[in-house]
């Protein structure tokens, strides 16, 4: 397996339950012992590091863990001072950091509450919280959502892409939440059974899953045989970027005169641009010339039949 | 009234012996429990574990009533003397070491996993692990085990006296036991459970107020 993360951009790692994602996550800050291979952090290989060493190169990644792991007799301040306090900082600088990063996360108001009081989204952002007062080039974090509700879980990606624009933090996040990779990834890492099966930007992974290649994340929509007909082609078309705002459907029907009947669409906001998939019907004598030209200004267009 | 002055006496001299013992089991017990929990953890320290792991285990295994016997050379040459609480608390100290290890071994096993991990995330060295992680992370379990550790101790200073420790176990055995006065057995034991009562009630609270 091979696969490099830049400066600066989110990640995605996403594959089926025990197909090794979290086992990645675990190796990139050395708590899981790697056998053989490199990791390279800032060009530094930090496989075979000595353990002072690997504990330096920690300080510069924050890791947010699945289950928040926050200390249970620390207030959140305590908690979140903490990663400071072992490193000595003075305590006027850990006050006025924390102070900071928790107005920045919305927690400033639960400072003196233990994690027992806080609910799992204010946990979450206090883990954040806790990661972030290092200054880290890195964040790694562990299927961030699993334990959100659907509008805390929103809020917490607005904050991953705000940190990662505000603060040009890179993010590598595992998880098997769909809406995670499409609002937050720049790229994605696929994994089955263990190994990468694919790496690329985000919507190239989309297109994979629509053609089927990917199966674990559900079926692309099958049409109903009642639809086929034999003077009429059926077209999967899928848009990427600016122009899937542009009437770029209509402009290339008109020019050849085509009937086009939409049977199926939506377009999705992806962190790096719209995506957009639609399903139609082609009727008309230079049926065939449409699809050429279609195909031509469209990311993606495949005959159904 | 004579008894009275007695028993109040034997009550100074078993919570002299108790408290000490107690102190000193759990000031040297804990950090062998670390050492426990850390070699267990550790790969290159395996064999170093099951060493211990088996002094300890052995000790636990050893009634006291016979430890106190087999210690009587090491109590002599140590202490001066096999008789009196300072040579009880000798032996008290040595029980309740391995108890105390053990109790604090299991109270560290159960921090969760992921405290561990998010710790070592942090690039926490061994010492910091220790004293801003696991002692912090276990307190309220390990007021329980020294409120355990006491209580255990009770008992052992009531056993203690048999063999000439003094205390409230010497009493009850010399007056009651071997002249027949259960009037003062009765006394002794309302005493000792009283002293249990307390500091279960005590350490209950301290533990309950320390756990958020």
């Amino acid at each position: 397996m091979s696969l490099s993360v830049e400066e600066g951009e989110i990640v995605g790692i996403v594959g089926l339950s025990g197909a090794g994602k979290t086992s990645l996550l675990r190796t990139l800050n050395l708590l899981q012992p790697v056998d053989s291979g490199s990791i390279f952090f800032d060009g530094l290989d930090i496989v075979g590091l000595k353990e002072s060493e690997v504990r330096n190169v920690r300080k510069k990644i924050g890791v947010v863990f699945q289950s928040f792991n926050l200390y249970r007799y620390r207030t959140l301040y305590q908690n979140i001072a903490f990663p400071l306090k072992i490193q000595g900082v003075s305590k006027k600088e850990v006050e006025e950091r924390v102070m900071n990063i928790a107005t920045e996360l919305g927690l400033e108001h639960r400072l003196r509450a233990y994690p027992s009081q806080l609910s799992g989204g204010e946990q979450q952002r206090a883990a954040i919280a806790r990661a972030l007062v290092m200054d880290p080039k890195m964040i790694l974090l562990d299927e961030p959502t699993s334990a959100l509700d659907p509008k805390t879980t929103c809020r917490l990606l607005d904050l991953v892409v705000s940190l990662n624009e505000k603060h040009g933090i890179t993010f590598v996040v595992v998880t098997h939440d769909m809406d995670v990779i499409k609002r937050t990834c720049d790229r994605v890492a696929y994994l089955q059974n263990g190994k990468l099966d694919f790496f690329g930007p985000t919507h190239e992974f989309f297109v994979k899953i629509e053609n089927n290649e990917v199966s674990d994340f559900g079926k692309p929509l099958e049409l109903e045989k009642g639809l086929l007909s034999a003077n009429k082609k059926i077209l999967r078309v899928l848009f990427w970027g600016t122009r899937t705002h542009e009437p770029v459907l209509w402009k290339i029907a008109k020019e050849n005169d085509v009937m086009i009947n939409i049977l199926y669409g939506k377009i999705e906001e992806f962190k790096n641009g719209p995506f957009g998939t639609l399903i139609i019907g082609v009727e008309g004598e230079k049926q065939d010339l449409f699809v050429e030209k279609l195909r031509e200004s469209v990311f993606f267009l495949e005959e159904v039949c | 009234m004579l008894m009275l002055s007695q028993i109040f006496d034997a009550t100074l001299e078993t919570l002299y012996m108790l408290l000490l013992s107690g102190f000193l089991a759990t000031f040297l017990g804990i950090p062998l429990g670390v050492g426990l929990y850390l070699c267990s953890r550790s790969r290159g320290l395996k064999g170093l574990y099951a060493l211990l792991d088996l002094l300890v285990n052995i000790f636990r295994s050893i009634p006291f009533i016979i430890l106190v016997l087999l210690l009587i050379p090491v109590t002599k040459r140590v202490m001066g003397t096999i008789i009196g609480p300072n040579a009880a608390i000798f032996n008290l100290t040595i029980a309740a070491i391995p108890f105390m290890a053990r109790l604090s071994e299991n109270s560290f096993n159960g921090v969760p996993s992921g405290i561990i991990d998010s710790s070592n995330s942090m690039g926490l060295n061994r010492w910091q692990m220790v004293t801003r992680v696991l002692i912090p992370e276990t307190l309220p379990d390990q007021i329980g085990n020294v409120t355990v550790l006491l209580i255990n101790l009770v008992t052992y200073t009531a056993i203690a006296g048999a063999v000439g420790a003094g205390g409230l176990g010497q009493l009850a055995i010399n007056y009651g036991y071997y002249r027949f006065q259960w009037d003062v057995v009765l006394y002794a034991v309302i005493v000792l459970v009283a002293i249990s009562q307390l500091l279960q009630f005590t350490g209950g609270k301290l533990a309950k107020r320390l756990r958020k």
